[in-house]
């Protein structure tokens, strides 16, 4: 059910043809092939190795980006891609993945559930190879090409030095297309790469408004259906417990203002404020409950 | 001339009469000869009886001699039969009478002495059970059997002392039962206040003793997870009277009790090595033995690096983890052993180990995390209780007073907790078969853990918010069952619900 567009067809992403010579003579494609869909299209890459900060950002950003109505372009690996793709999924935006190997074959397999839900949600899969080819070392890096072509700018979530995202960067300058970074911290391995593009002059990214000014479709206002905290929960939790005990609301108190700083694990929070671990265990739960705090990989952190 | 001297053969733990038959033919060529399936250990038994006896200065007997291990369709293994065939040719040339009532088991050196041997514990049990008084053992094995009330044990040192008091020429004082030294509670390798932070984890770990349920660690190397499940052995109860007679025949029958030893009191801790064997963790052999599974029974079995475990391994932990016990079949017997153990794991979050470690980079791409997370067995992990990710403590971070042991708790201190919380659970499941809240089924689950509405409410919650599964959703129950043991609560509440929650189980996601 794959289709074919060439490059001399009026349905050809206009964008993309103005890489030049370098541009796919043929797109295979599934979905939604459409000029809306190219019209603002934000590419969001990032290492396979995202870590906590870099999938929490990615989430918080392109809910915002993708519900605007930007679409976003990514490659389809685990990782940060898998993160900006899901992200633009789940806030029912659209979003486009180019894929390295032949358009009947999704790859990584296992990511096949979340292949599904681009194509229901009216987004695209795309690939200049054709058939059941499979992916070689050198087409991840044709395909970056692409991701950076269909693209007006490239927003790179985290990435080591000699990561594939710089790639996609590079391209994107190549192009003449803007270069967005997210800020990281000096030690971690994987802002080593942004933070370079940061040195070089691309933007830095602190919120989705830095992105949304650029393409001019800043919609104000709460996003629908996007609120975080559930708040039935909240509300029955909070009014059982508050009368109960007393000293349970200080303590909460005092464990977010500990996580505003940075996220922690229960463990350093216990010694930081000296409580047994059983009662701050029930603390820590009560407050997820609650939506308050949120964990990642072993840190507790302020929702 | 035909002798017959009783004995036992121990298959599994169970054991059987075995009458010793010995004729002495005066025609025919001098010749020993032993028949009734006897493995090769029991074959080389006329070489050590021959010699012995000779060792002894006396004439070993120049007749045809066959013996016959009677019931003869039974597989006889070990060396126990050494002792009664010597006596039953000794009976002949010394002329006294096989003391009736009696059993006899040992292993003879070439010098006449007996050596320890097992299976003593188990053929004291079989001696009460069907009326027999006395026991000839060695010397070594005799503390183990004279565990058994009511029953004359006779400690032999060599067949000289033995043939002197069947000739009623000497006198043997039976062994009078004393707990033996060497196997009283060897302390546990670390106190748990050793352990430094990992405030939670030590938190984890004593409600894993209180209530005996399973425990998974995951976190990197060196972030302290051996040194936790060695602290526990420190704050686990003491075996009650029947547990330690089930454990003790479990070992009497694996030959694990050492010489001189006698009941096993202490919860026993297993610790095997990844590439153990398959028979050698469950259990097995043609003529199956015990594996580590059984000797962790109402202990602790400790797998370090449970990915590695091989997944057959694993998949064979399935049947006593659910039923406390396992049923080991060969074409020639069935055995059952039991094994109700805590099993305590341990693993790495990836290949590398550094997933979410604070200072140092894991190296490995998603997809080798899934791969190597995949590795464990889901339905093993089902059956875990409680669940915990463990972060290297950087010692730096601790104040004085924090790094200074004498403010952390005990293990004596905790063992207090655990034995109060162990000893309301019997109390409560004193009409049931089981006897911690790790074993409770769902129907115990609805009779002794009723949930108030609020406490109820809130695991709902949890339940949709974490997607805890159904098991996952009972689990949380137990464990917060024993929250309340621990507490010295009737009813669970709130807070000891919340807190259970901390254990559930968890993806450990990338980094």
């Amino acid at each position: 059910m794959a289709q074919v567009v060439e490059i001399t067809d009026k349905k050809y992403p206009e964008l993309l043809k103005k890489i030049g010579s370098i541009a796919p003579q043929k797109l295979y494609y599934k979905g939604n092939f459409c000029d809306e869909i190219f019209e603002n299209c934000l590419a969001v890459v990032g290492s396979r190795r995202l870590t906590s900060y870099g999938r929490r950002a990615t989430e918080q950003l392109i809910t915002e980006i993708a519900a605007a109505g930007v679409t976003i372009v990514s490659g389809f690996m685990f990782g940060g891609d898998e993160a900006a793709h899901s992200a633009a999924v789940k806030a029912g935006g659209k979003t486009i993945a180019v894929m390295p190997c032949g358009i009947n074959i999704i790859h990584p397999e296992y990511q096949a559930e979340l292949y599904n839900e681009i194509l229901e949600t009216g987004g695209l899969i795309i690939s200049e190879y054709e058939g059941n080819f499979l992916p070689q070392t050198w087409s991840f890096v044709q395909r970056d090409r692409i991701v950076a072509g269909l693209s007006k700018a490239v927003l790179v979530t985290e990435a080591s030095l000699n990561s594939g995202s710089l790639i996609t960067a590079g391209y994107a300058k190549k192009f003449g297309r803007k270069v967005f970074s997210l800020p990281g911290q000096i030690f971690s391995e994987v802002s080593k790469g942004t933070i370079k593009l940061i040195k070089e002059g691309a933007e830095v990214v602190t919120e989705a408004r830095d992105i949304l000014s650029f393409y001019k479709v800043l919609r104000s206002g709460v996003i629908p259906g996007l609120t975080r905290n559930p708040g039935f929960v909240k509300k029955t939790l909070d009014s059982r417990f508050r009368g109960n005990d007393n000293n349970l609301g200080s303590l909460e108190g005092k464990i977010i203002d500990w996580l505003k700083r940075e996220p922690m694990e229960a463990d350093a929070i216990a010694r930081a404020l000296c409580v047994p671990a059983a009662k701050l265990g029930m603390t820590l739960s009560l407050m997820q409950l609650k939506g308050i705090i949120n964990q990642e990989s072993g840190k507790y952190y302020v929702d | 001339m035909l002798i017959k001297v009783p004995s036992v053969a121990n298959l599994g733990l169970e054991t059987i009469k075995v009458d010793v038959e010995i004729n002495l033919a005066s025609r025919g060529l001098p010749g020993f000869e032993i028949v009734g399936l006897p493995d090769k250990a029991v074959g080389e038994s006329t070489e050590r009886v021959r010699t012995a006896i000779s060792s002894c200065g006396i004439d070993f007997p120049a007749k045809k001699i066959t013996v016959n291990l009677a019931p003869a369709d039974v597989p006889k293994e070990g060396s126990l039969y050494d002792l009664p065939i010597a006596v039953g040719i000794l009976s002949s040339v010394l002329e006294f009478a096989v003391p009736e009532k009696s059993l006899f088991l040992g292993e003879l050196s070439f010098d006449g002495s007996l050596r320890h041997t097992k299976g003593a514990f188990l053929m004291a049990l079989f001696a009460k059970e069907f009326g027999f008084e006395k026991l000839f053992v060695p010397k070594d094995s005799a503390n183990e059997a004279a565990t058994i009330k009511g029953i004359k044990v006779f400690p032999i040192e060599n067949l000289t002392q033995l043939s002197g008091f069947l000739l009623k020429r000497k006198n043997i004082e039976p062994v009078v039962y004393k707990e033996s030294q060497n196997l009283v509670a060897p302390p546990a390798e670390f106190d748990m206040k050793e352990v430094l932070g990992q405030e939670q984890a030590k938190r984890a770990i004593e409600i894993a003793a209180a209530g005996g349920h399973n425990i998974i660690m995951v976190g990197s190397p060196g972030s302290g997870k051996t040194m936790l499940a060695r602290a526990l052995p420190g704050i686990l109860p003491p075996l009650n009277e029947i547990e330690s007679l089930e454990v003790t025949k479990i070992y009497s029958a694996a030959g694990g009790i050492p010489p001189g030893g006698s009941l096993i009191t202490n919860r026993q801790f297993r610790a095997p090595h990844h590439t153990a064997s398959l028979a050698g963790l469950i259990g097995g052999g043609s003529k199956p033995q015990p594996g580590e599974v059984s000797l962790a029974h109402r202990g602790v079995l400790f797998l370090d690096e449970f990915n590695e475990f091989p997944r057959s391994i694993m998949e064979a932990m399935r049947q006593p983890l659910e039923d406390g016990y396992l049923t080991i079949s060969r074409s020639k017997q069935r055995v059952m052993y039991p094994a109700d153990f805590m099993l305590v794991a341990s693993a790495n979050p990836c290949p590398c180990g550094y997933l979410n470690h604070p200072k140092k980079n894991c190296i490995c791409n998603q997809n080798q995390i899934r791969k190597y997370q995949k590795r464990v067995s889901g339905p093993i992990l089902d059956r875990i209780d409680l669940h915990i990710q463990i972060m290297p403590v950087d010692t730096n971070e601790f104040s004085d007073n924090q790094k200074n042991s004498e403010f952390l708790e005990s293990s004596k201190a905790i063992k207090q907790r655990v034995v109060l919380a162990r000893e309301k659970q019997s109390e409560r499941f004193k009409t049931e078969i089981i006897h911690s809240n790790s074993q409770m089924k769902n129907t115990h689950i609805k009779k002794y853990c009723k949930l108030a509405k609020d406490v109820e409410q809130i695991l709902r919650q949890a339940a949709i918010k974490f997607q805890l599964s159904a098991r996952s959703y009972m689990k949380m129950i137990k464990v917060a069952r024993t929250i309340a043991d621990l507490d010295n609560a009737e009813e669970i509440a709130i807070s000891h619900m919340a807190e259970a929650l901390q254990y559930r189980p968890k993806t450990y996601e990338s980094a």
